[in-house]
C-alpha cells in the first residue's frame, strides 16, 4: 500500500481516495459528484504535460484538472 | 393542492427531454452538462387544471457550489412544500451518484417523486433496478421512464399528486453515502457484461494518444461532412432554383423598367454585363434573397446537423478533456471549447453559452476571443464563397491567421488580467445516440431560429446600403477613412462601406466587396478584418448584456487594437 496522488496513479489502477488535501469547497463540490474519502476510484488516463485526469467512480467518468487532481491523495492497491 | 412542478436532477440526465415531455415546450438539449443555465418555465395540462413547471438547472446536490445550484435551491425554498411537487428525474445507468440528492430532497421534506430516466439505456448496459423496493425504502413515488421516446411518462403524470412529504432524518454527507451503499445494494443488480464497441470508444477517446487520433478523426471527417452536405444543397437545390427559376422570372418582371431608375437600383441593383448577377448585383431581390438562401442557408443547415449530432453523442466533453492543457494557457480551462464552438454557427450563442465558465475573467476572455476569432457560419460560408475561387490556399489562410490570433491574444489576455484560471472538473457523459426525430427537431429549431434573426436584418440592411449608396451618401465616409483603409491595410477605398455594413451582418459585408474587383490578396485582407474587427450588432448586443459596459468598452477596444496590427501586418509584412 502506497500513498500518491491522482496525477501519480498508474492508469488502469484502482485505488481508494485516503485525503483529498484541498479546502471545504473543494471537498463538498467533489463529494457531491460522489468522490470522498473511503471512496474506490480507478484511473483511466492522464492527458499528460499538466493536463487533465480522468477517473471512474462509481459508474461515472469524471475529469479532474491536474491542480485537483494533485490534492486528491488515493492509497494504491 | 399543487400549485407547481419543479423539475430537479443531476447535469446531463435527459431533464430537458422529460420538460419537453411535459410541457409541450421545446427545449433544445445536449448530452453535456450545463445545457440549461436558466430556468425554464412550462405547463402542464392535467385533467382541467393547468400546472406551472419549472426546469432548473442541472445540480448534483442541494448544498450549492456553483451558480446554477443556487439557482435551484432559492427557487426550491420560494413556496410553501405543500404547494409543490418536486420530480426528481435521475440517470437509471447511474443510480448511486444520483441518489445523493434525491435523499436530500427527500430529508428537506420536499414532496418528491422520482423519474428514473433512461431505462432503456440502464437495460442495455446490463443494470437492473428493483422499481418497487426501492419505492418501498424511499416512501416516494418511483417511476421509470425514457423520456426520448416518451415510455412512462403517462404515469408520471398521473402519479405527481401521490408526492408527498416524507419524513427522514437528515445525514451527515459521509453517512448519506454509506446509506446510498446500502440502498444499492438492496435495489441494483449489475449484470456483467463484456467490454462491447460503445465502451471501447469512450474509453479510448479519453485516452492521450487514442483520444488525440479519434479528436484529428472527428474534426476532419466533420469538417468534411459540413462542406459535402453544404456544397450538394448549393449544387443540387439552391443554385438551380436561382439560376434557373428566379433569375427568367425577374428577368421578365423587369424587362420594361428603365435600368438606372431608383427602383431597379434598390429590387435588381446593378446589372454586370447586362445581366442579374446574384452576387454583386446588390439588390433587395437578387443579392439579398441569394446569399440568405443561397450560399449561408445551406452551411447554416449543415453545420447545425453536425454540431448536434456530436452533442448528442457526448462526444464534446472528451474533446474539451484533450484541449483543456492548451486552453490553460489562455487563462480558460477545457469546457470554453464549448462555447467556442457554438461561436463558429453564430457568435450569440456561443458568447451566451459562456456562462458555464465559473469565473467573470474567463468569460471575458472567452467572449473577446469569440467575437473576434471565431467566424460564425455566414462569414465562413461567404469566404469559403469568395475566396475559394483563388484556391484552397487563400480560405484555409484565413482560418490560420484567426487561429493564429486567438493563440497570441489569449495568452497576452491570460498575463496581462489579474487573477487565475480554475481548475477544470466535469463529468464526462456515456455515448449516447440520438434518436433522428430529436436531432431533426433541434436542427428544425436552430435553423428557424437563424432564419428570423438573419432575414430581416439582411433585407433591412440590403435596403438602407443600397439607398445609402444611390444618394452617394458614403462618399463622406469613405473619404474619411480612406488613409486608414488604403494606406494602411491596401484595400480601395470603398471598402469601408463593407467593413461598416460588417457590423450589421458579416454575409452582406463579405458579399458587398464582390463587386469591388479585388485582388485575392485584398480580398484576403478584408475577409480577415471583417472576421476579427466588430463582430455584428446582435453578437455587440449579447456582449454588453454579458460582460457590461465597462468590460464591453474594454473587449472593443481590443478589437480595435488587433484590427490594425493584424491588418497592417498581413499587408506590410505577410503578404507582401
Amino acid at each position: 500500500m502506497k500513498k500518491v496522488s491522482l496525477v501519480h496513479l498508474k492508469p488502469n489502477h484502482k485505488g481508494r481516495v485516503s485525503e483529498i488535501s484541498g479546502g471545504l469547497g473543494l471537498r463538498h463540490r467533489l463529494m457531491s459528484m460522489g468522490l470522498y474519502v473511503g471512496k474506490e476510484v480507478t484511473k483511466l488516463s492522464y492527458i499528460g504535460l499538466r493536463g487533465p485526469v480522468v477517473i471512474r467512480v462509481g459508474r461515472s467518468v469524471l475529469a479532474l484538472g491536474h491542480g485537483m487532481a494533485m490534492k486528491i491523495i488515493i492509497e494504491a492497491e | 393542492m399543487i400549485k407547481k412542478i419543479y423539475l430537479i436532477g443531476n447535469p446531463n440526465v435527459g431533464k430537458s427531454v422529460v420538460f419537453s415531455r411535459l410541457t409541450g415546450v421545446h427545449v433544445v438539449s445536449s448530452n453535456y452538462p450545463g445545457t440549461t443555465v436558466e430556468f425554464i418555465k412550462g405547463y402542464l395540462t392535467s385533467g382541467n387544471q393547468k400546472i406551472e413547471v419549472i426546469d432548473l438547472p442541472g445540480t448534483y446536490s442541494l448544498e450549492p457550489g456553483s451558480s446554477a445550484e443556487e439557482v435551484a435551491v432559492s427557487l426550491l425554498k420560494e413556496h410553501s412544500q405543500d404547494e409543490i411537487a418536486v420530480i426528481n428525474v435521475i440517470d437509471s445507468t447511474n443510480l448511486e451518484r444520483n441518489l445523493l440528492l434525491t435523499l436530500q430532497l427527500v430529508e428537506e421534506g420536499f414532496p418528491t417523486i422520482a423519474c428514473m430516466n433512461m431505462c432503456d439505456d440502464a437495460v442495455h448496459r446490463g443494470v437492473h433496478i428493483d422499481i418497487s423496493k426501492l419505492e418501498e425504502i424511499l416512501q416516494i413515488p418511483v417511476i421509470s421512464t425514457c423520456a426520448v421516446t416518451g415510455a412512462g411518462i403517462k404515469l408520471l403524470i398521473d402519479r405527481i399528486k401521490e408526492a408527498r412529504s416524507v419524513s427522514r432524518s437528515k445525514l451527515p454527507h459521509e453517512e448519506r453515502w454509506k446509506e446510498i451503499g446500502r440502498i444499492i445494494e438492496q435495489v441494483q443488480n449489475l449484470e456483467h457484461r463484456h467490454h462491447r464497441l460503445r465502451e471501447l470508444l469512450e474509453d479510448a477517446s479519453v485516452c492521450p494518444i487514442s483520444g488525440l487520433i479519434m479528436a484529428v478523426g472527428v474534426i476532419y471527417v466533420s469538417f468534411k461532412i459540413v462542406r459535402f452536405i453544404g456544397e450538394s444543397i448549393i449544387s443540387r437545390i439552391t443554385d438551380p432554383f436561382f439560376y434557373e427559376t428566379v433569375q427568367p422570372l425577374l428577368e421578365k418582371m423587369t424587362a420594361h423598367w428603365q435600368e438606372k431608375s431608383f427602383v431597379f437600383h434598390l429590387l435588381i441593383g446593378d446589372l454586370i454585363h447586362g445581366k442579374i448577377d446574384f452576387k454583386q448585383s446588390l439588390g433587395l431581390l437578387t443579392t439579398a434573397p441569394y446569399i440568405e438562401f443561397g450560399m449561408v442557408l445551406p452551411y447554416v443547415i449543415s453545420f447545425y446537423l453536425v454540431l448536434s449530432l456530436l452533442e448528442d453523442i457526448g462526444y464534446l466533453p472528451r474533446l474539451a478533456i484533450l484541449l483543456d492543457n492548451l486552453l490553460h494557457h489562455l487563462g480558460l480551462h477545457g469546457y470554453a471549447i464549448i462555447p467556442v464552438l457554438l461561436g463558429f454557427g453564430c457568435n450569440v450563442p456561443g458568447i451566451l453559452s459562456t456562462r458555464v465558465l465559473e469565473s467573470k475573467r474567463e468569460r471575458f476572455i472567452a467572449s473577446t476571443i469569440i467575437s473576434i476569432g471565431v467566424p460564425c457560419v455566414p462569414l465562413q460560408a461567404m469566404i469559403v464563397g469568395l475566396l475559394g475561387a483563388f484556391g484552397g490556399f487563400y480560405a484555409g489562410g484565413v482560418y490560420l491567421v484567426l487561429f493564429c490570433v486567438i493563440l497570441i491574444l489569449g495568452v497576452i489576455l491570460n498575463r496581462a488580467l489579474p487573477g487565475y484560471s480554475p481548475e477544470f472538473l466535469i463529468e464526462i457523459p456515456p455515448y449516447r445516440f440520438p434518436p433522428l426525430t430529436m436531432l431533426a427537431r433541434k436542427l428544425y429549431f436552430r435553423v428557424k431560429g437563424f432564419l428570423f434573426e438573419a432575414v430581416p436584418i439582411v433585407l433591412i440592411g440590403v435596403l438602407v446600403v443600397n439607398i445609402l449608396l444611390y444618394f452617394k451618401l458614403f462618399d463622406v465616409v469613405t473619404g474619411l477613412f480612406a488613409p486608414v483603409i488604403h494606406g494602411l491595410f491596401g484595400l480601395p477605398k470603398e471598402a469601408i462601406v463593407a467593413l461598416i455594413v460588417g457590423f450589421l451582418r458579416k454575409d452582406v459585408a463579405v458579399g458587398m466587396l464582390a463587386p469591388l474587383g479585388l485582388s485575392a490578396k485584398q480580398l484576403f485582407i478584408a475577409a480577415t478584418l471583417l472576421a476579427i474587427s466588430f463582430p455584428c450588432i446582435a453578437t455587440f448586443i449579447v456582449l454588453w448584456k454579458e460582460l457590461g459596459v465597462k468590460d464591453l468598452i474594454k473587449s472593443t477596444l481590443i478589437m480595435i487594437t488587433v484590427s490594425i496590427i493584424v491588418g497592417a501586418m498581413l499587408n506590410f509584412v505577410i503578404l507582401r
